[in-house]
């Protein structure tokens, strides 16, 4: 008597779940992603040269999209100083990551590397502790040449690491959050 | 107030007729009350000799005779404690009430020759079956403790572990895991969120108690996956003892600091017996042999209760309550942000991220809280029949964290709570000609949802999902054999919202039907009481489950983005096991268990797919997809009992798992792995301080190799200069892995303290294991230093 009380009052409770299933009817809450880089633009100014910028756009961040490099044209021989700004734009906001990386500078950092001969990227800033970010840069041109330039940001890098203040990526460590390649032409 | 009075008075008379009373029974004792007891051994039915008898009520104890008799005479009335003790066999502790005349009892232990290495053969213990089952018994938990499911699990022949790091793991039983293997914890599945290989399923052993792996398709009254093989995790029940017991347990590694402690409590007086199961361990960062693993720490906390009333002789009910909550940190090297990371730190051969350790749990790191509550009740309808109904409630919530940008590491970037509900009734039924049949029907139904705030778009969508099922099971012994045979089907629903990651981001929604059958035959031949054969052939469907349809999403742990197939179909499998358990005079003892596996449409996570470039950097695309395969390997073990002190054990296991469609190794396959180790127990007790003695003196020396996996090297790409380039990671090579093991029994008058003491990875070893996912950036766990002190009281 006891068994069968007991197996009714599963039953019961079966249905009564089996009937609140259905609440997943609600649609489920998109997220703004918001670790994504979506825009990135390398603005370089010079006396005696024009301004140019260099846009990276990858709207659907992680998704199959591939991303959109504008690289540009350099004048030989000049020396730029240059200004990186980063943002994640998603669903028409816009969300500073520069901003971000000056707040935790000392977490940050970024690193250039091209295969033009003669083309020089020095860091012109400074963290709370004295060491470089990267976000601006004094860009040196030589000889005319063609060929690329890669940027990186590294999140939590070593910055006392041998090479790192000065540029060199090998011994950064830290966490890629950007890679973008731009196609560069220096010219006379 | 008239009344109260009246009960007072009353209540008063009766204390006082107490106070009369007791004396005159204690002045009539009758102390000449004779116990007599046989000892004989739980597989064998062989008496078993020289057993050390000791009542802790009298302070007196006897030795059994080379018949396994033994006797205590001149005994009052009384509620009584013995323990019996005796080389190479588990010690036993039972209660006897003695009233006013004698009393003689039929004892039981597990031999040590059936103990290999304290890994009990249930088929000596258990139920009989054609189906190759082992379990690992409430010592060797205890003696391990400090140990999750999966390195527990490890232990039997024929099952590795994958894992990430030292703390998270989950077990592969001949070749298998993830969603083909079924965890089924106190009669339910466990509901876990098994998404990945860096996910443990959400167990403490030391609250379990007892962990019973069935390797065949054997798991066919389970819901769950009847693929692979089937984990039984079981708590004790609870003893039939009126006082109040139980055992505390102390434990240290000296790698990572780590300490522990578990409380068990338990008493069954008349009506309702309760025990109550706690642990709480903490562990600093790990080392290895030349580096700290940093943010390797884990905190736990768990605790169990379980409940038992008798209602009648036919009427059981018990009640089962676990919460089980865990803090893992992942190690800090082992983030990366692309391929390019992953080969500097290769090509580096140390991580960026070492230092000095500490009890610190940074992101990135795991919290997991899960819940179980589980109703359980079981009514005999006579002495052939009876019938039991389960019901369960389950929620298991985890959130994981990750190194964030804008102060947003104290955010999950995963939080997920899943909530499961589960009803079965089972029926049982023994025949007249020998025939058992069980039968049972299970609901259950899963609400995955994920929570608000994580700024990422989920890995795993939301969804709920419902399923049904219904199995027979047959079994009959005529003459030497047993013949088993069972079916099993299954329906489930799933309903899933997901969201797209192409523009413009938008809910998808799917409703999934899968029809899923499973039946298994097997017969069982005892040639002689020497030599047994048993051969079992199963064949079983699996659907899909949610992350191999739906995930979508970066897998930062190892540089892939993870994206499930929609179109994947039902996954079917055939399975054959042969196995044979004998022993030659009792000296030898030998197992060997063949199994060979063929699938249809068997679903991996495929790495060699295309490369996607995100701001990141440069990603492969790991997609889920079906092959045929197959499996076939050997588990073989040998203990050889060189004297009665001295035990040589062996164990080899083989395994072969092929991708038959691109014909290349299966990934993720444990690789061969042999293991011999020497057992020297001291055949005397030790005089230790004053009358005290240690008693079971044991020490294991073993040695584990193990070999290279046979996969193909791992390719990565990355882009230089906008230029394709790539690198390969080659498995990881073999090692050997050395380790000491020793333990000793103290008797006290009412209590008996168990010493265990270990050293792992002696020679302090650099190695990589290929079933570690952190080995990519980390090498092993280096020299560790393990004590346990056991009281039980």
């Amino acid at each position: 008597m006891k068994t069968k009380s007991i197996l009714l009052a599963l039953c019961g409770l079966a249905i009564s779940f089996n009937s609140c299933s259905d609440d997943d009817d609600n649609d489920p809450v998109i997220e703004n992603e918001e670790e994504v880089i979506t825009n990135v633009n390398f603005t370089l100014t010079a006396d005696g040269a024009d301004p140019v910028t260099f846009t990276w756009v990858d709207a659907d961040g992680e998704g199959p999209a591939e991303a959109v490099a504008v690289g540009g044209t350099l004048k030989a021989n000049t020396t730029y100083s240059a200004k990186l700004e980063l943002s994640n734009v998603q669903n028409g906001e816009t969300e500073d990551v520069t901003e971000e990386i000056e707040e935790e500078d000392e977490e940050h950092q970024l690193f250039y590397s091209t295969n033009i001969s003669g083309l020089s990227v020095t860091y012109t800033d400074k963290d709370g502790e004295g060491n470089p970010i990267g976000l601006e840069t004094e860009l040196k041109t030589g000889a005319a040449g063609k060929g690329t330039i890669t940027i990186f940001l590294r999140h939590e890098p070593n910055k006392s690491a041998e090479g790192v203040a000065e540029g060199n990526i090998a011994n950064a460590g830290g966490v890629n959050e950007l890679d973008a390649t731009f196609d560069v032409d220096v010219v006379e | 107030m008239q009344l109260l009075t009246l009960m007072l008075l009353n209540k008063l008379k009766l204390i006082a007729l107490l106070f009369i009373v007791v004396p005159i029974i204690g002045f009539s004792q009758n102390c000449t009350l004779t116990l007599t007891g046989h000892i004989s051994d739980v597989g064998t039915g062989e008496p078993i000799p020289y057993t050390n008898v000791f009542v802790s009520e009298t302070k007196k104890g006897t030795v059994s005779d080379s018949f396994g008799h033994f006797k205590l005479t001149n005994l009052c009335p009384g509620d009584y404690h013995i323990t019996l003790s005796h080389i190479g066999c588990e010690s036993k502790k039972i209660f006897v009430k003695i009233e006013e005349k004698d009393v003689d009892l039929k004892l039981k232990l597990t031999h040590s020759v059936h103990d290999l290495n304290n890994v009990v053969l249930s088929s000596f213990s258990g139920p009989k079956t054609t189906q190759h089952v082992e379990t690992i018994n409430e010592r060797f938990i205890s003696d391990n403790a400090g140990k999750n499911l999966a390195n527990i699990t490890e232990s039997i022949v024929g099952v590795s572990t994958i894992k990430t790091g030292n703390s998270i793991g989950k077990p592969i039983i001949n070749g298998l895991f993830g969603n083909r293997i079924s965890i089924i914890n106190n009669g339910i599945p466990q509901s876990g969120q098994q998404w990945g290989i860096d996910h443990s399923p959400e167990i403490d052993p030391l609250v379990a108690n007892k962990i019973s792996v069935i390797k065949g398709t054997a798991g066919l009254e389970y819901l769950g996956a009847p693929l692979g093989a089937t984990i039984l995790v079981e708590p004790e029940k609870i003893e039939k003892e009126p006082h109040l017991h139980g055992k505390t347990n102390y434990f240290f590694e000296s790698n990572g600091l780590s300490n522990g402690i578990n409380l068990q409590l338990h008493q069954y007086p008349s009506s309702i017996g309760w025990k109550v199961n706690g642990t709480y361990r903490r562990s600093g960062d790990m080392s290895t042999p030349s580096y700290n693993l940093i943010n390797s720490g884990v905190q736990e906390a768990n605790l169990a209760l379980q409940l038992e009333k008798e209602f009648s002789k036919k009427l059981k009910t018990d009640f089962y309550f676990s919460t089980y909550n865990t803090t893992l940190g992942i190690i800090s090297a082992s983030q990366i942000g692309s391929a390019l990371n992953l080969k500097e730190i290769d090509e580096r051969g140390k991580p960026f991220i070492t230092g000095s350790g500490s009890f610190d749990i940074e992101p990135p790191k795991q919290k997991v809280n899960h819940h179980l509550a589980k109703f359980h009740s079981k009514y005999s309808i006579d002495f052939s029949q009876w019938v039991a109904v389960d019901f369960a409630g389950q929620l298991n919530q985890r959130k994981e964290f990750d190194r964030r940008r804008g102060g947003r590491s104290n955010r999950p970037s995963l939080s997920l709570d899943q909530y499961t509900m589960y009803i079965g009734g089972t029926y049982f039924k023994r025949f007249s000609s020998g025939l058992n049949l069980k039968s049972g029907i299970q609901y259950n139904f899963i609400d995955n949802a994920n929570q608000a705030g994580t700024g990422v778009l989920p890995l795993i969508p939301d969804y709920t999902s419902h399923q049904t099922g219904v199995f027979t099971t047959l079994t009959k012994s005529y003459k030497k054999s047993i013949f088993e045979f069972g079916a099993r089907y299954d329906h489930t629903n799933q309903h899933v919202a997901t969201i797209t990651r192409d523009l413009p981001i938008r809910v998808e929604r799917f409703d999934n039907s899968f029809h899923n059958i499973s039946t298994s035959a097997g017969w069982n031949f005892a040639i002689n009481p020497h030599l047994s054969i048993s051969y079992n052939l199963g064949y079983a469907t699996r659907n899909p489950a949610i992350n191999e349809l739906y995930s979508s999403g970066l897998h930062q742990g190892v540089a892939a983005l993870e994206f499930g197939d929609p179109n994947l179909k039902n996954e079917k499998a055939l399975k054959t096991t042969l196995g044979i358990t004998g022993d030659i005079k009792e000296k030898f003892s030998f197992e060997a268990h063949g199994y060979f596996q063929k699938f249809e449409n068997y679903i991996f996570l495929n790495p060699r797919g295309e490369i996607r470039r995100i701001a990141r950097g440069a990603f492969l695309v790991f997609n889920y997809e079906q092959a045929n395969a197959q499996i076939a390997g050997l588990d073989l073990l040998g203990t050889y009992q060189v004297t009665p002190s001295l035990q040589i054990r062996a164990t080899a296991s083989l395994i072969d798992a092929k991708n038959i469609t691109e014909d290349n190794t299966l990934i993720y396959t444990p690789t061969n792995t042999f293991t011999g180790s020497v057992t020297y127990e001291y055949p005397k007790a030790i005089p230790f301080i004053g009358s005290k003695k240690l008693e079971n003196w044991k020490i294991t020396i073993k040695n584990e190799y193990v070999s290279e996996s046979t996969t193909d090297d791992e390719e990565y790409i990355f882009f230089e200069n906008n230029e394709r380039k790539s690198f390969a990671i080659a498995p990881p090579e073999a090692y050997n892995f050395l380790s000491l093991q020793s333990s000793t029994d103290i008797q006290f008058n009412k209590t008996r303290l168990r010493i265990t003491g270990g050293v792992t990875n002696i020679l302090n070893t650099s190695y990589r294991d290929y079933l570690d996912r952190q080995r990519y950036f980390v090498i092993a766990q280096g020299i560790n230093a393990t004590l346990g002190i056991r009281l039980n009281f």
